[in-house]
């Protein structure tokens, strides 16, 4: 496998690693009401969010099963930090990964996490070599469910009441791609022309 | 809650019981066949490893902590012939989550003895263990197994593809499930 390369620019971001001073950029959405509601983890401070960032800045690869790779969403023309995705390769014998995200309230709806969703995605399949992505999002998320059926995801499975979440009994859906559902005709794009017979 | 029923629970036709040493060619009977391990995540077992089995098994009587199972033997009350296996899970002590699971004789099968002998799972699961959800799972292939899940009242709950290797080529799982409400309602129909 090549290096990965960072940061991937996409039409309107740069997803890159994040660096210790994101913490008020991150705080600046993390903390909502609206997006602690689907968080598992609370970062209800400044101090929760700073510690979260020294575990991001981290995940700049998938070197062995269990990782995870974080990748803030910078806004080009602003310089502006948007959201975040990462992508953990939950496991190596099967070539599963999981895709998760968090966005700005105020920038959510423009298409931002399609594009870099979109490019994480490809990142997954291309360069890692992926199999399989699943998300996870609580049932409630309707923006989530919107826009995984947007990026082409199935609906695998509709859990109700398996867990308690945030003392509440969950609802939790899982969405899945598949390499081949992603993206059919990859393997015949990728051959370089040299390669070529003809 | 914790469980630990006394034995034997009777249906109408069955009477499950703890396992005991004697059961071991009737296990074997079933579980050393190709097509009753196909969908299972053991391959066919040999006579001793159903000894070993068995030895396990007589200890799994009770729920006292999560991860904890029963697992009963299932015969006709009638001839006392040994027809398969049921087993409840308590997957989740915080969420009060169980898992329903069974394995029956191909010889006996189409009589509804598993039905019968699940459905007597399911009432002691929601009740005496005081459960709220109890799932089930199976191969997508094997539509006996979810064909039953479905008669249980059990919803489909997932549908997965290809996301673990099952003996050696991609996995197509199925997850089903009931609800407390749900289970009450389907026992009790006139109280809602």
């Amino acid at each position: 496998m090549s290096s990965l390369r960072l940061p991937v620019e996409t039409a309107h971001l740069l997803l890159r690693p994040f660096e210790r001073g994101d913490v008020d950029a991150v705080s600046r959405y993390h903390t909502l009401p609206a997006v602690q509601r689907y968080i598992e983890r609370p970062t209800r401070y400044d101090e929760d969010v700073a510690a979260a960032i020294a575990v991001m800045r981290k995940q700049v690869g998938l070197q062995r099963p269990g990782e995870t790779l974080t990748l803030a969403m910078v806004r080009k023309g602003d310089h502006r930090l948007i959201g975040q995705v990462s992508l953990k390769w939950s496991d190596a014998t099967a070539s599963q990964g999981e895709v998760r995200f968090a966005i700005d309230p105020a920038q959510s709806g423009k298409g931002y996490l399609t594009e870099a969703l979109t490019a994480l995605i490809d990142l997954a399949f291309d360069h890692f070599r992926i199999h399989r992505i699943m998300v996870r999002c609580d049932g409630r998320s309707h923006h989530s469910v919107k826009l995984m059926q947007k990026l082409g995801f199935r609906l695998e499975a509709h859990y109700r009441e398996h867990a308690l979440f945030q003392g509440e009994w969950d609802e939790e859906l899982h969405f899945a791609v598949l390499d081949r559902e992603w993206r059919p005709s990859a393997k015949v794009l990728e051959l370089p022309l040299r390669d070529r017979v003809a | 809650m914790a469980l630990h029923p006394e034995f034997p629970l009777l249906t109408d036709r069955l009477r499950m019981r703890p396992f005991t040493r004697g059961d071991v060619d009737a296990v074997f009977d079933y579980r050393g066949r190709e097509a009753v391990a196909r969908y299972l995540f053991d391959p066919p077992l040999s006579r001793d490893e159903c000894a070993l089995a068995i030895q396990q098994r007589t200890n799994q009587t009770g729920l006292s902590e999560e991860g904890d199972r029963i697992v009963l033997a299932v015969e006709t009350r009638d001839a006392g012939v040994l027809v398969g296996e049921v087993s409840l899970i308590w997957r989740s002590v915080e969420a009060r989550q169980g898992e329903l699971g069974w394995i029956f004789h191909p010889d006996h099968q189409g009589r509804g003895y598993a039905s019968e002998a699940a459905n007597a799972l399911l009432d002691l699961g929601f009740g005496a263990a005081d459960l709220h959800r109890i799932f089930a799972r199976c191969d997508a292939r094997n539509e006996p197994s979810w064909r039953l899940m479905e008669r249980l009242g059990m919803r489909r709950e997932a549908h997965f593809r290809q996301h673990a290797l099952f003996k050696g080529g991609w996995d197509e799982e199925f997850y089903y499930a009931i609800l407390r409400d749900e289970w009450l309602s389907s026992r009790h129909p006139g109280d809602f």
